[in-house]
């Protein structure tokens, strides 16, 4: 395993209480594999993968238990210096919003640069010359003029893939996208989605893909690991989610989409709200807008039971919820 | 729906250009923003259009000069007959009345610093023959009630609601004058996924209870086709392809119309594989700088000399033959060709049932 997130939890101190954004997270990734985490705001998918990549706001966050192994090692048990150099080169990480995670002063060809510059010491001509073949490789059109060009001068697909080109300077291991496309107009999502998925093969890169939409994951995916409150409430392969799921959550996700047999019919909604993390329901956190909860989901956290081999749902019910 | 009722709106030739200047003293025009570009359609009484586009095709622009916060460079918005555009003073502000908003973002789009009560019954203010004073604060009440919120929570400020019942208070402020036809710009774009889905079934509730009429723009494919009537695709400025909602989403005729809907993704893992993606190359070009002829020429797959020279108008593709088939629904292409979307077509996944 590539990746392995091991019980993790993950607070953040505010003067309001404690908010309990990562309640005991573990998933992993291969080489070469595509993980989905799928959850809403709030669902902690964000803060787990700030977690992997070491970028966490501390304080007012503070990682409260578990661990995270990377190629075998404890991240968590590194110095700040080690750490570092596994950020970047080993693991790197895409935004959703490519404009205010680029520096808006420098040329994109400094920014890409600046990478070969730290991390391999090389001279300001050679990394200026990576630069502009790593803007050639996501397909940015006049790479050589283009370099000297400030963010603000690309339009928003070709600031994206700038920020796929940075991740991938260093040949990472893994690479986490948090919601990559979500700020991009349909037509070029798909060519963004495209090229990542295109350099994830070439390159037998672990990747983590975090977003909310349902359609992104069934296009890429292998895997997904559905939140719900910091908490991975369903872990499956993508085809058997789709099909069968095995938790109410995910279930609910699922029949939201408008369907063209419901046209002119209520869209089935989820009732109620998203749980507020500072006082997270007792028992299952789902049970107060679940439909099928019962009195021991008020009382007992439910485990992540296994569901066949490579499965698993955090759902006392989950048989009866997978026969529909 | 109702192929008969009465036109509510009635667009013509809508028009906003936004003029570029150079200099601060002597400020000289270079150019414009042709971010509306001569826009067409009809909505009829009780039906909701959908309007999709991608940003920056002006599809936002379009909303604000229906509800007068913008005055068009050109052009004409009927409503019931009347050319609201040249209204001004008190025929205006009656006209408005009817004619409401609800906006994206339920964040920025409420005052903080005012009570839900104060925030829907501020059109009671500005619109007093409305409501008598003494009504108001019932009234206030009755449309909490109607969206879903507790009416005991009139005192209560913006920030003490989610997302979603921010949504649900700017609706309520959008029904308080009770209003014929609601223009909504994104109204679920910012909600969660779980979220979205109570916000348009109470629209689509409250649309039979008040007769409202829709204007429902959204970028997500899916949801429109849901809501909608019918269906309007804009690019850069002009409506590209208008049609019922099954002749836009089932069998649509212009290139844009094909591209956009099959490079939504599909949340269903079996459609990748039978899947015909159309990957467009490029960006869409800028407003200021339209390209001649067809404005898509410059991303489509079948240009040729003539796109380049003639702008194809909106109208039914006469060579497409079956004039009662779906294809034959108005279309601006010079090369118009009909294309059946399988089960790829957003909003048209039927998920497997489930096996035990």
């Amino acid at each position: 395993m590539l990746l392995e997130v091991r019980d993790l939890y993950v607070e953040f101190r505010t003067r309001d209480g404690v908010a309990k954004a990562v309640n005991g997270v573990s998933y992993g990734v291969d080489a070469g594999e595509t993980l989905a985490v799928l959850g809403e705001s709030g669902s902690g998918k964000s803060v787990t993968a700030q977690a992997v990549m070491g970028i966490l706001d501390v304080p007012p966050g503070r990682i409260a238990g578990g661990e995270i192994l990377f190629q075998g090692r404890d991240l968590l048990k590194l110095r700040e210096e080690e750490r570092r150099k596994v950020r970047g080169a080993e693991m790197a990480m895409i935004f959703q919003d490519a404009l205010s995670s680029l520096n808006p002063v420098l040329t994109v060809g400094d920014q890409l640069g600046e990478m070969f510059v730290v991390h391999r010491g090389m001279s300001r001509k050679d990394a200026r010359a990576k630069a502009v073949e790593l803007m050639d490789r996501v397909r940015i059109p006049a790479a050589k003029e283009r370099v000297r060009q400030y963010p603000h001068q690309f339009s928003g697909g070709m600031r994206q893939r700038i920020m796929i080109a940075m991740a991938l300077a260093l040949e990472p291991a893994l690479i986490i996208a948090d919601e990559p496309t979500t700020a991009l107009d349909v037509t070029v999502q798909a060519q963004v989605m495209d090229l990542l998925a295109e350099l994830q093969r070439e390159y037998a890169m672990g990747l983590i893909l975090i977003t909310h939409d349902l359609g992104v994951v069934a296009d890429v995916a292998d895997r997904i690991a559905v939140m719900y409150a910091g908490r991975i409430v369903e872990s499956a392969p993508v085809h058997d989610i789709y099909k069968a799921p095995a938790h109410p959550y995910t279930r609910g996700l699922l029949d939201s989409i408008p369907r063209l047999d419901q046209k002119g019919q209520e869209l089935y909604a989820i009732k109620g709200l998203p749980p507020n993390l500072m006082d997270i329901p007792q028992g299952c956190a789902f049970h107060p807008r679940c439909p099928m909860a019962r009195d021991v989901c008020r009382t007992d956290v439910p485990p992540l039971n296994e569901v066949g081999e490579v499965r698993g749902s955090a759902c006392h019910f989950w048989r009866e919820c997978l026969n529909g | 729906m109702a192929e008969e009722a009465e036109a509510i709106l009635e667009v013509g030739g809508l028009v906003k250009h936004y003029p570029l200047t150079q200099g601060v003293l002597f400020r000289k025009e270079v150019g414009s923003v042709r971010a509306v570009d001569g826009v067409d359609f009809t909505l009829r009484r009780g039906e909701t259009l959908g309007i999709v586009g991608e940003s920056g095709c002006g599809k936002s622009t379009v909303a604000r000069m229906l509800v007068n916060l913008e005055r068009p460079t050109a052009g004409a918005i009927r409503y019931k007959g009347e050319d609201i555009t040249r209204l001004s003073g008190r025929a205006l502000k009656a006209v408005r009345r009817n004619i409401q908003m609800v906006f994206q973002d339920p964040y920025t789009s409420l005052n903080p610093r005012m009570t839900v009560g104060d925030i829907i019954g501020e059109p009671y203010e500005i619109h007093p023959e409305a409501a008598p004073r003494g009504e108001r604060r019932k009234r206030v009440r009755e449309l909490l009630d109607v969206v879903g919120l507790n009416p005991e929570h009139i005192n209560r400020y913006p920030h003490q609601f989610s997302g979603g019942q921010r949504q649900r208070i700017g609706i309520a402020r959008g029904l308080a004058l009770r209003p014929e036809v609601i223009v909504a710009d994104e109204p679920v774009s910012a909600l969660d996924v779980s979220v979205q889905s109570q916000v348009i079934n109470l629209m689509d509730r409250l649309q039979s209870e008040f007769d409202l009429s829709y204007v429902f723009i959204a970028h997500d494919l899916s949801i429109v086709r849901h809501i909608s009537d019918r269906v309007g695709v804009m690019y850069l400025g002009r409506i590209v392809e208008i049609g019922t909602d099954t002749e836009i989403y089932d069998h649509p005729t212009h290139p844009y119309t094909q591209a956009l809907l099959s490079a939504v993704p599909v949340p269903d893992p079996e459609a990748r594989a039978h899947r015909e993606r159309i990957i467009l190359t490029g960006d869409v070009p800028s407003p200021t700088n339209i390209p001649s002829g067809c404005r898509f020429r410059t991303r489509c797959w079948k240009a040729r000399e003539r796109c380049a020279q003639e702008v194809p108008t909106l109208a039914v593709p006469l060579h497409l033959g079956d004039p009662a088939g779906p294809a034959a629904h108005d279309s601006a292409c010079h090369f118009a060709e009909a294309v059946s979307f399988g089960r790829s077509a957003p909003g048209q996944t039927v998920l497997p049932e489930p096996t035990p």
